[in-house]
């Protein structure tokens, strides 16, 4: 079992590395992003300081620019998400059809074996495609995600590219959760 | 003139880190930066996760209670680094509970991957 979860490990490293790069590639290099990005960041420090020096005034005036500086912080997060939104269709589909022809290769196939008996509705992840009933058998997509979910976060942070989370704060993304949380079930 | 200043820039960052792993191995050590000990917290839990994950799979702990130790493990040595060991006060992060959630799913994940794969591998193959 050794062989088929250290080179599951490796798949998911290998499509994390994969996908933060052609995300470079696509949006994090470019002009658009990076001023947008800059910008977020900034209205969000602005909004922070502004909350901690006026927050709970009750000066009319204060409290419309408050309103005013969260506007604007809203459509500069909506600007920056619909640059991402192109770059995650390709990379979600190029992830896809990764992920299908790996489901194939270990279809039906115990990878290892769970040292604790998953809750129920996770057992249709951890035993699928699976014979037999023993619900500790492990199946390739439950350790994969698990994989991806550890391995792909800690890539982005070291690489830099996961959101600050002041911006994280504030994130009306149109999608509601970040994309990197999207990301763990790709 | 640039690559002077991009070393210079290189040797910040590094002495940067450096100064940031000093101060989270002395006790009550200055935080001006707040994402700075956030990140201590992040970093430090991964490793926790990744350890953990280790000593359970070659005891191995089994079922519900592997989970749970793990949990309580985790959640204690955060709550103590930071009062007690560092003695931040945790309203300027945003209360114990920011403190408690930063990376705690991301290190929950390495801790299961670490523990499945040492598990089935030592005892199972």
């Amino acid at each position: 079992m050794w062989a088929d979860t250290l080179f599951i490990v490796f798949i998911s490293v290998c499509t994390a590395l994969f996908g933060e790069g052609l995300t470079w590639l696509l949006v994090y290099r470019t002009e658009k992003y990076q001023k947008l990005k800059t910008e977020v960041e900034r209205q969000c420090k602005k909004l922070e300081k502004k909350k901690e020096a006026h927050g709970d005034s009750v000066d009319r005036q204060q409290k419309k620019k408050i309103e005013r500086e969260e506007e604007r912080l809203k459509n500069s997060n909506r600007d920056l998400s619909l640059v991402k939104m192109k770059s995650m269709f390709a990379i979600g589909f190029a992830f896809t059809a990764l992920l299908s022809m790996f489901n194939s290769i270990f279809d039906g196939r115990v990878v290892a074996k769970l040292p604790f008996l998953p809750i129920s509705w996770l057992q249709g992840l951890s035993h699928r495609n699976l014979m037999g009933d023993d619900y500790t058998d492990c199946s390739f997509i439950f350790l994969y995600i698990l994989c991806t979910m550890s391995i792909r976060q800690n890539i982005q942070k070291l690489l830099g590219f996961a959101p600050s989370r002041a911006a994280n704060k504030h994130s009306t993304n149109l999608f509601g959760p970040q994309p990197q949380q999207m990301g763990a079930f790709k | 003139m640039t690559s002077t200043k991009t070393k210079g820039h290189h040797r910040a960052k590094e002495g940067c880190l450096g100064s940031v792993i000093n101060r989270a191995l002395t006790s009550n050590s200055q935080w001006p930066d707040k994402d700075e000990f956030l990140d201590v917290i992040y970093w430090g839990r991964q490793v926790l996760g990744v350890a953990l994950g280790l000593v359970w799979g070659f005891i191995p702990l089994k079922g519900f209670i592997g989970l749970f130790l793990f949990c309580l493990i985790n959640a204690a040595l955060v709550y103590f680094y930071a009062s007690s060991f560092q003695g931040v006060d945790e309203e300027e992060f945003g209360g114990m509970w920011e403190l408690t959630k930063e990376g705690f799913v991301t290190s929950f994940a390495g801790f299961l991957v670490m523990w499945i794969i040492l598990y089935s591998g030592l005892h199972y193959d």
